[in-house]
């Protein structure tokens, strides 16, 4: 009688959580058994059905050519679009001059020195070879067109990033409209923003620079917002106390004690930029992004390094730069805020002076002689890659054999099958996975999404972009999961690791490109390559850490039960570390994304292709139909693998 | 209830006075101070009822010049809400507060940004410390936001950190300061823009029990160089003994004793302040004054003498050593005298009963000795605190 009580509630526990899953299954069930016959007999196809779609190419065909024609003559354009270019180009020259005029040895003291005094010297000699190096590959100009470009971008992402968290910061309301906007382009990706930009500004400086700002800008926004919200209640109970008023408490209290914050959203911010500001090379960025695609486009991959090199150094250094200032005011030492003007003075002199040196011995410009010419060597090398390493190695094959054995065997079925499915099959599926997986809001948003490419008649690129990144995200879910493991066990496989994830980490997309091209030629193989290893990063690292943060004492309790370890990481790790799992799918299949958009450069084809197309040869329709499926692809993804907070609590 | 009487014994003005003050949280809150019938609910059934917690439900009490008032309970038994809604850091919901006569639930914006400016500053339990900024200009920011210049109100800083004990850390962060260390810059936040009235919310709660013990002799210390009104709440018995002149203990909202330590342990007015002060050393905290008894006739003239305000204790010590009653002697008066039974009647907690029962009766006027013995310990209490 005992054991039978006792025992109800356990069985009703268990059939309640069964019944959750099989509730959704077959609510859905009965949707489909409604819907689909329904579907079905209207719109029997196999893709999605014509009667559907609504072509877009021609009223965004009209909007583009009216914009190129009114461009100069609209008041819209002369009053408001036109001032805003002109600024921009006004501003982003005015960089450009001052650091040309500053020479080589001018940029590289400045730069040093700040780095010196905010990050401490070790950062500040990595600094100044850094600059050096880019000198010697011959890069000094694009890289200092770069760095004007993003200079302007960055002082424009952080103004209006901190406006906009000021404003989400300091009121609740704001904070609730803005944070779905916020975390919706923070998974959208890079490519989506360059159309929309192009259509109001042209292909051109004022384009790139905008498209870096409206990428740049929403960590900074995110980052103010929860600062200023994170604000310590006790402190600011205290402050007011002592009859501050809102100005002061903001200003003495709640922005300082939000520096940290501001300080991580600044990082961010320089970061995406940079990453934004090569891959608007596309748009006309010019400098470095440019030379890395001229390369790309003529498979030249030794100028592609030449031109790479440099980005990943200045990402290198600008992470780690901008982090170790924050790391240093986040703990607050003494000495940076009372003694802190005169050394500044000092390095201002000093970096003047190196730049009237520079000036004055004539030596504005990079010495020709200084040059190091990487580019034919790297060139010898694939060459000979190419003959040896791309097919025909004994057992192992090559890895061009390996590109195309992928396609044909990984990547071709999925597409094909993925093609093969009736329309409405694929939007059953997303509404499961999402359903499953979050709540019925994250479903609805999902199909709605994925039914919206259908609408825009993107159906099949849009396919064989999902199966591109399925492919990409399978191989490094089992890739990262795999070295995640490694490294929760292993001390010595994390120190090592570290390092290089850092590395891997502050890179932009776009150089990814390089050595993937490289080793695997043009198509889609290397796209998913170049996504696999962008992704891979943040996969192994939220995971170790979501398995290194299991809870010792569970950890404990099972060796102390005698469970080996396989046992103990497959009954204790994975399950407790869920969160962290499916937090790492969630970002390896928006990382993926990202990059497999930009692999059109490289021979991906589907919808990043028909972005470059549409750029390519002016046809903006295309492009912007192409950029509307990107968006709706990356909200699609997101949300089928978004696992919701109500969902995390009642699992554990 | 006990709430009344004691509440007007204050013969100095008033520096708070508060009267029926009621805070509400919730739905709706300002519907329950006026209805009798919500007001009578327990804190469970009036959250059924109407969603509704009444942190602070109908307590009136005045603090007077110069006077240590403190407030205890448990938690959640609304005395930091309480403390909050005297500058109105919480908005009261329903009742009256005056801060030297003036109404403050009436103050428009800047008039109450001059209290909390210039007249009751506030020491947090957590600190409250700003982390960016030196020890030295975390005491000056109340003078800062006040617009003092910067070397005056540095100077005046200098002084205050130095009057807390402080000097030498004028230019550390408050990170790098012990909890005790950080609370004396709490403190002297406070002290720096010269207040009226200090408040203390819990202000050691956070420390360890022997720079616990520190930090209270540095408040009896600084209460006793400058005399400064203060309101203190705690949830600690010992702590409200140690330093209150007078006690009001709360529950649930209410206020459900409010008086002297020695009247709070001898006569409590229910069996939950009974409870409460059980395992209370008494004789540490009970006078001579309420444990003597009238002298007979030989024992008015000989015996050692000793004052009413000596705590039992301090009797004990004296019955021992001379083996007689003891003279409680008033400017050369004899009150009465105190023998080994009565001490150990206070002791054994046996007396108290009968204590509270007499002094229930002193209370309604019947006899006049003791009754003029109460009123004179609140006069006199700032002195009650030293004995302990």
């Amino acid at each position: 009688m005992a054991t039978a009580t006792a025992a109800v509630p356990q069985t009703g526990v268990t059939a309640l959580l069964k019944h959750r899953v099989v509730g959704k299954l077959l609510l859905l069930a009965l949707a489909a058994a409604i819907l689909i016959p329904i579907a079905n007999a209207r719109w029997a196809s196999g893709t999605w059905p014509d009667a559907l779609t609504v072509d877009l190419s021609e009223p965004l065909g009209k909007a583009s050519d009216w914009i190129i024609d009114n461009r100069d003559s609209h008041p819209l354009f002369l009053y408001f679009f036109g001032h805003i270019s002109n600024a921009v180009v006004l501003s982003v020259r005015t960089v450009y001059l001052v650091l040309l005029a500053a020479g080589w040895a001018g940029v590289t003291a400045a730069a040093a020195l700040v780095a010196w005094r905010v990050a401490g010297v070790r950062l500040a000699i990595g600094t100044g070879v850094a600059f050096l190096a880019c000198g010697l590959l011959g890069m000094w100009v694009p890289t200092m067109q770069t760095l004007a470009l993003m200079v302007v971008a960055v002082l424009a992402s952080v103004v209006l990033g901190m406006l906009l968290g000021l404003a989400a910061g300091l009121s609740d309301r704001t904070f609730r409209a803005l944070r779905p906007v916020l975390d919706t382009m923070q998974v959208l990706p890079a490519f989506a923003y360059l159309l929309p930009v192009v259509l109001v500004f042209g292909i051109g400086v004022p384009a790139a620079v905008l498209a870096t700002v409206v990428y740049a800008a929403p960590p900074m926004a995110r980052l103010t917002a929860l600062g200023l919200r994170g604000a310590d209640a006790g402190v600011m109970e205290a402050v007011e106390s002592m009859g501050t008023t809102a100005r002061q408490r903001l200003l003495t209290a709640r922005l300082p004690l939000a520096r940290k914050e501001l300080l991580l959203g600044l990082n961010q911010t320089i970061m995406m930029a940079l990453s934004m500001a090569v891959i608007a090379s596309v748009i006309g960025a010019g400098g470095l992004g440019d030379r890395v695609y001229q390369a790309l486009a003529s498979v030249d991959v030794g100028a592609a390094l030449a031109a790479g090199i440099p980005i990943v150094l200045l990402a290198v250094v600008l992470d780690r730069v901008t982090g170790a200032a924050g790391e240093r005011m986040g703990s607050g030492s003494s000495q940076s805020g009372r003694s802190g003007w005169k050394p500044w003075g000092y390095a201002a002199v000093v970096a003047v002076a190196v730049a009237l040196a520079g000036r004055f011995t004539d030596r504005l410009d990079w010495p020709e002689a200084w040059l190091v010419n990487i580019a034919e060597p790297v060139n010898r090398a694939v060459d000979w890659m190419t003959d040896h390493l791309y097919s025909g190695v004994p057992y192992i094959g090559g890895t061009a054999d390996w590109a195309g054995h992928f396609t044909t065997w990984v990547l071709d079925p999925v597409r094909d099958g993925l093609q093969w499915l009736p329309w409405w099959s694929v939007l059953l599926i997303v509404a499961t996975l999402a359903w499953l997986i979050g709540t019925w809001r994250t479903a609805l948003t999902a199909v709605l999404a994925m039914a919206a490419i259908g609408v825009l008649g993107v159906w099949n690129p849009s396919l064989d972009t999902l199966s591109q990144v399925l492919a990409a995200v399978a191989v490094t879910l089992v890739v990262g999961f795999a070295i995640a493991v490694a490294a929760a066990r292993s001390e010595r496989v994390e120190r090592l690791l570290r390092p290089v994830l850092d590395v891997f980490q502050t890179m932009p997309q776009f150089v990814y490109l390089i050595p993937v091209v490289a080793l695997f030629g043009v198509g889609r193989a290397p796209a998913v390559a170049a996504a696999v290893v962008y992704a891979l990063p943040a996969v192994v690292r939220i995971t170790t850490q979501g398995l290194r943060q299991v809870n010792p004492a569970a950890m404990e309790s099972s060796r102390s039960l005698g469970a080996t370890s396989w046992q103990q990481l497959r009954q204790v790790q994975l399950p407790l570390a869920r969160p962290a799992l499916l937090l790492a799918i969630n970002q390896g299949v928006v990382l993926v994304l990202a990059v497999v958009i930009i692999g059109g450069l490289v021979g991906g084809g589907a919808l990043g292709y028909d972005v470059v197309f549409g750029l390519a040869q002016g046809d903006l329709a295309t492009g912007l139909v192409a950029g509307g499926a990107i968006v709706c692809l990356g909200l699609m993804l997101d949300r089928v693998t978004q696992p919701t907070e109500r969902r995390t609590r009642k699992g554990a | 209830m006990t709430t009344s009487t004691p509440g007007k014994t204050t013969a100095v003005e008033p520096v708070f006075s508060v009267e029926g003050l009621w805070k509400v949280f919730g739905p709706k809150a300002e519907r329950i101070p006026g209805d009798p019938e919500l007001g009578a609910l327990n804190a469970a059934e009036l959250r059924a009822r109407t969603g509704c917690t009444a942190a602070v439900r109908d307590v009136s009490f005045e603090v007077g010049k110069g006077e240590v008032f403190v407030v205890m309970g448990l938690s959640g038994s609304g005395k930091s809400t309480l403390v909050r809604c005297l500058t109105r850091l919480i908005e009261p919901t329903a009742g009256t507060i005056a801060i030297d006569g003036e109404d403050v639930r009436a103050m428009d914006a800047t008039r109450l940004r001059e209290l909390r400016r210039h007249r009751a500053s506030m020491v947090f339990q957590h600190f409250g410390l700003l982390p960016h900024r030196s020890v030295l200009d975390n005491v000056a920011y109340g003078l800062e936001i006040q617009g003092v210049a910067k070397d005056e109100r540095r100077k005046r800083a200098q002084e205050v950190v130095a009057k807390v004990g402080l000097e030498g850390m004028e230019q550390r962060r408050p990170g790098q300061l012990s909890g005790g260390q950080q609370q004396r810059v709490g403190l002297a936040r406070a002290l720096a823009v010269d207040p009226e009235v200090l408040l203390f919310d819990e202000p050691f709660s956070a420390l360890d029990p022997l720079i616990r013990r520190d930090m209270q002799e540095e408040v009896i210390r600084l209460h006793r160089e400058e005399g400064r009104t203060m309101v203190f709440i705690t949830h600690d018995l010992n702590e409200a003994l140690r330093l209150g002149d007078r006690i009001a203990l709360m529950r649930d909202g209410r206020v459900v004793q409010l008086g002297t330590p020695e009247e709070i342990v001898g006569s409590p007015a229910d069996d939950y302040v009974r409870e409460f002060v059980r395992d209370v050393p008494r004789e540490q905290v009970m006078t001579v004054r309420t444990a003597m008894r009238p002298a007979d006739a030989d024992e008015a003239e000989r015996g050692p003498a000793i004052a009413p305000e000596a705590t039992v204790s301090e009797a004990i010590e004296a019955v021992a050593r001379s083996g007689f009653p003891v003279r409680v002697m008033d400017d050369g008066r004899c009150l009465g005298v105190v023998d080994h039974e009565r001490l150990l009647g206070v002791v054994a907690g046996t007396y108290t009963k009968t204590a509270a029962g007499t002094e229930s009766k002193t209370a309604a006027g019947t006899e006049s000795k003791t009754a003029a013995g109460t009123e004179s310990k609140t006069a006199a209490g700032t002195g009650s605190k030293e004995v302990v």
